[in-house]
């Protein structure tokens, strides 16, 4: 059956077009806006992701890693007494003004690190090393910012709230939810631009390495009972925290699941109807089908072979149009997530609404009377 | 001529559309026998119940009452999901308007049938050209229906017809597209059919060309046979 579905289906090249138009749009609109929506969150967690620590313990109430709170930075010493704690490093997430070289300023996120650590630190470098911040005003910048801060290079000096600060390194792939641009710096030099707002001995994240991480539920109980005044998290919970507070609480995350659903029904309702369509023009052949011996399940293979053909051959096209026109949608300043996991998942989405959409073709066929053949 | 055991048997036959005071009797109470090589026609005017009659023989249609015998098989009893292999094995369908694939060209249209009884790959084309040349279309196996005259559709539904060499034809109509003298060399074809094949050959017309080489003519009206 699947020689009579391929036959048919090239030979009306007219309605395969529509149909692929359907599922190319159909595609495209859901892998970008899941993409997008993915890339987002990645960004958002990129920093909680890429350091290599069990606990994260922040002010009460933060509701996600870029809005966060003072606290006194003396409490580091409770995280070290806890016996399964490897390391705790301290870590200032802060906002600052830059000057820009050709006029104005642009708000950007300031990440202070322990560069005798590196906790904290950038994860890929394109020039120098995040040790490279130590024992001064010194700073690493990302070069998704260069747009918008101009040329990023090394050993120029920028102005960060009227401070100079000379440009150590570059990394590559640090971006912020806000889309503000993020610097890297040594944890005390950043401790000045939030001390402008706050007391000295403050800081807004401690993070801690446990020898065991099956006991990270353990240990953040046993945090939790000395520090009442902060929230105690997992890695794994803060990420979760972060992401649902863009997500369901800013209604980002609404309107990128409205979109992407938007995509899929769109297509959906295209290639629906396209199918029905075909099953109705072609119902006297499914009748001669029927008459000739074909079973229902037949039939069945023809509109679902048909069906996904054109699914794979759709998505493949719409897939192929989101990869070339990726470099030009990151250059612009959004992040896209595209790991094979998520073609796979779109895929088999993709192939489910195309089947669902074939559901009347499908019912017509089950219900056709072979007798409408010998009807003239 | 034919062999005298019928491979077919209606038997008080009837077919009931709606129920209550708005059911229409489309046929009601026939008994007809065919036996192999012979040329049965059914004739009679529009909307006597010769299509409804043909359907319920080719086990196209379930009857409302009466038994099918094919073979000596009651069909009557047979469920839905059994019917299409009794209709694969035992039937061929020339149809009135052909209904031949338009996407497929003559020798393929041929081929769908050898394929859904599940011929061996290797034997499918050269099995489809042969019953192609049969029909008097070795010439032109590779055309589209859409490239076709009426009278070479109908030969290739002819020659789809016999693909799978059923023992029975059923045919509605074949003449009614197409002119006198195609429409006599086509009814030609078919009593060639069962007589050289010994094939039991069904046709219902309203064609006098056909009641003059057929080996039987019953005339239905208002669902019941005329005697």
């Amino acid at each position: 059956m699947l020689w009579l579905a391929l036959k048919t289906l090239f030979h009306e090249r007219g309605r395969l077009i529509i149909t692929l138009t359907g599922i190319i749009f159909s595609t495209v609109l859901t892998l970008a806006q899941v993409s997008m929506y993915l890339g987002k969150m990645g960004n958002a967690t990129g920093v909680i992701r890429h350091i290599d620590a069990d606990i994260w313990i922040m002010s009460k109430n933060v509701q996600n890693f870029d809005f966060a709170n003072p606290f006194p930075e003396e409490r580091i010493s409770k995280v070290r007494a806890i016996p399964d704690v490897v390391w705790a490093d301290r870590l200032i997430l802060t906002w600052g003004f830059l000057k820009l070289a050709a006029g104005g300023q642009e708000q950007v996120q300031i990440i202070g690190f322990n560069p005798d650590t590196g906790v904290g630190a950038p994860w890929t470098m394109i020039s120098g090393q995040p040790s490279d911040v130590k024992g001064g005003r010194y700073m690493i910048m990302d070069r998704t910012s260069e747009k918008r801060l101009g040329q990023l290079l090394p050993g120029s000096v920028w102005e960060l709230n009227q401070v100079q600060f000379k440009l150590a390194g570059i990394s590559e792939g640090t971006r912020s939810f806000t889309t503000a641009p993020v610097i890297f710096m040594g944890y005390n030099q950043a401790h000045r631009f939030m001390t402008a707002i706050v007391r000295e001995d403050q800081t807004t994240y401690i993070v801690a390495k446990l020898r065991d991480p099956a006991k990270t539920g353990e240990t953040i109980r046993a945090l939790q009972a000395v520090m009442k005044d902060n929230d105690i998290l997992s890695k794994r919970d803060f990420i979760k925290k972060t992401v649902l507070y863009w997500t369901v609480q800013t209604g980002i995350g609404m309107g990128f699941f409205l979109t992407a659903l938007l995509g899929l029904i769109v297509g959906g309702a295209i290639v629906g109807q396209t199918v029905y369509a075909n099953t109705m023009e072609h119902l006297r052949e499914f009748g001669t089908l029927k008459a000739l011996g074909a079973r229902n399940s037949d039939l069945y293979k023809v509109i679902f072979s048909q069906v996904g053909i054109s699914a794979v051959a759709g998505f493949s096209v719409g897939s192929l149009f989101v990869l070339l026109l990726r470099s030009g949608i990151e250059k612009a300043g959004v992040a896209l997530y595209l790991h094979p996991l998520l073609f796979v998942a779109l895929f088999f989405i993709v192939l489910s609404t195309c089947f669902l959409s074939a559901y009347f073709s499908v019912r017509k066929i089950r219900t056709l009377d072979p007798v409408t053949v010998f009807r003239a | 001529m034919s062999d005298m055991a019928p491979i077919l048997k209606a038997i008080e036959v009837g077919k009931v559309y709606g129920e209550g005071d708005n059911s229409i009797v489309a046929v009601d109470s026939i008994t007809l026998g065919l036996s192999k090589g012979e040329i049965l026609v059914i004739m009679g005017p529009s909307g006597s119940g010769k299509t409804t009659l043909l359907s319920i023989m080719g086990c196209i249609l379930h009857p409302t009452r009466g038994e099918v015998i094919i073979d000596n098989r009651r069909i009557s009893g047979l469920s839905e999901d059994e019917l299409p292999d009794i209709r694969k094995k035992y039937f061929g369908f020339v149809f009135q308007a052909f209904n031949l694939f338009p996407s497929l060209t003559a020798i393929e249209n041929v081929e769908l049938v050898l394929r859904l009884k599940k011929t061996p790959k290797a034997l499918i084309r050269p099995k489809a050209a042969e019953l192609l040349e049969k029909v008097g279309l070795g010439r032109r196996t590779v055309f589209y229906p859409s490239d076709l005259s009426g009278g070479e559709k109908q030969r290739v539904a002819f020659a789809r017809a016999l693909a799978g060499d059923p023992p029975i034809l059923l045919a509605d109509e074949p003449t009614a597209n197409l002119d006198s003298k195609t429409g006599m060399e086509v009814l030609r074809l078919l009593r060639e059919m069962a007589e050289k094949d010994n094939k039991a050959v069904v046709i219902v017309s309203h064609d006098p060309k056909a009641e003059a080489l057929a080996h039987r003519v019953v005339f239905i009206e208002d669902g019941r046979l005329r005697s």
